[in-house]
């Protein structure tokens, strides 16, 4: 993919994040009642929305946290192969999202 | 009289190890720029003192230097706007150095070169043989030609804070004078320098520093043709980008005017 294109998802998932986020902090902590009590939590873990919704947080941040991090290492590092570069971290996506998955969606 | 002391970057490959600074002291006169200071040297003090010059207006682009630790001209710089009578004066920081003050530009023009800095004209036949002229509006010049100012002296690259750590980003200059050529109407090569401004070390490693504008003596202003040109690659990667019709080259004239006559010799 372009350098362009990796970009503009980095701004898509970077509003993206400022949304989600946004959303979670109101509903697990700032809205009324008692939204991380053990009821609650299991209710939202069990709704196959919130599963999308997490799960797509979990997509938009890895992206935007691995794509930074690309970014300094090739800043960084500038004669530093792009392929080690890319490899690298596309595997340590896989494998995070892969495990970071499995919480909810075991838990749905 | 009043003085002025120069510290002057000197440096002899094979023979220094590293540049190394030197004082001149010399007379101040009124309007005179740092060039001058260091052709006062040269000529009268130490003719080993090598640096790079020509036009002394400005226009050439050969002097660029590190002038009291900022990218500048030499020949466009009067010691007075300095406000001080000491002049520390180094060779263009981000590249190499040949002799004392003679930066070398070589990375500079391989980078220039490297996103095709001329018109790619559609009509082959048309750029081979030029029959006539490419129709062009005051309107889509005025979308240009501030870029097409650059005299390629080298002080945005000097300046950039991202060149000074990835050897390898194409620079303020080069992507400035990608986004000249893009927006012209004459041009058809945008897919090509679009495609160089994309790579890893292109246009996306501009972090909006300002030095690059901040450092050019033309005005050329090239970190608004690099966020001009992330624009319009951003477009082109959503399929947004409105095509630039080609310019349609003048018919030719049909009639043409008298020549104005020789006048006659007034002395005889």
């Amino acid at each position: 993919m372009s350098e362009t294109r990796l970009k503009i998802l980095q701004y898509i998932t970077g509003i993206g994040l400022f949304l989600f986020v946004g959303t979670h902090l109101v509903i697990s902590h700032l809205s009324s009642g008692e939204p991380t009590t053990w009821e609650s939590i299991a209710e939202r873990a069990s709704s196959s929305f919130w599963l999308a919704f997490y799960i797509l947080l979990l997509i938009f941040g890895l992206y935007h946290g691995l794509h930074g991090l690309r970014t300094i290492i090739t800043e960084s590092i500038p004669t530093l192969p792009a392929k080690v570069v890319d490899w690298t971290l596309g595997t340590a996506g896989i494998a995070i999202f892969g495990y970071a998955a499995y919480i909810p969606i075991s838990a749905f | 009289m009043q003085e002025l002391t120069f510290k002057v970057q000197r440096y002899l490959p094979g023979k220094d190890k590293r540049p190394y600074i030197q004082e001149f002291t010399i007379p101040l006169r009124q309007g005179m720029t740092v060039l001058e200071g260091l052709i006062h040297i040269k000529e009268n003090m130490d003719n080993t003192l090598s640096f790079r010059s020509s036009c002394r207006m400005g226009i050439c682009g050969s002097c660029g230097m590190l002038i009291n630790n900022f990218p500048m001209l030499a020949c466009h710089t009067p010691v007075e706007e300095l406000g001080t009578d000491r002049i520390e004066v180094r060779s263009l920081p981000n590249f190499p150095v040949i002799r004392d003050l003679v930066a070398d530009l070589g990375p500079l023009f391989e980078k220039h070169k490297s996103i095709k800095p001329y018109i790619i004209s559609l009509d082959v036949e048309e750029a081979e043989v030029l029959t006539a002229e490419f129709l062009q509006s005051g309107q889509e010049l005025e979308g240009y030609v501030q870029f097409a100012y650059c005299v390629k002296c080298g002080l945005c690259m000097a300046a950039c804070p991202t060149v000074a750590t990835d050897a390898l980003f194409l620079g303020p200059q080069t992507l400035g004078q990608a986004y000249r050529y893009c927006t012209d109407r004459r041009d058809a090569g945008v897919e090509e320098r679009f495609h160089q401004a994309d790579s890893r070390h292109g246009v996306w490693l501009c972090h909006l520093a300002g030095a690059c504008s901040e450092a050019c003596p033309k005005g050329v202003d090239p970190a608004l043709a690099i966020q001009l040109l992330k624009r319009a690659m951003v477009a082109d990667s959503l399929w947004l980008r409105r095509k630039k019709k080609p310019a349609p080259v003048a018919q030719p004239p049909t009639e043409s005017k008298q020549k104005i006559a020789v006048p006659e010799f007034t002395v005889k």
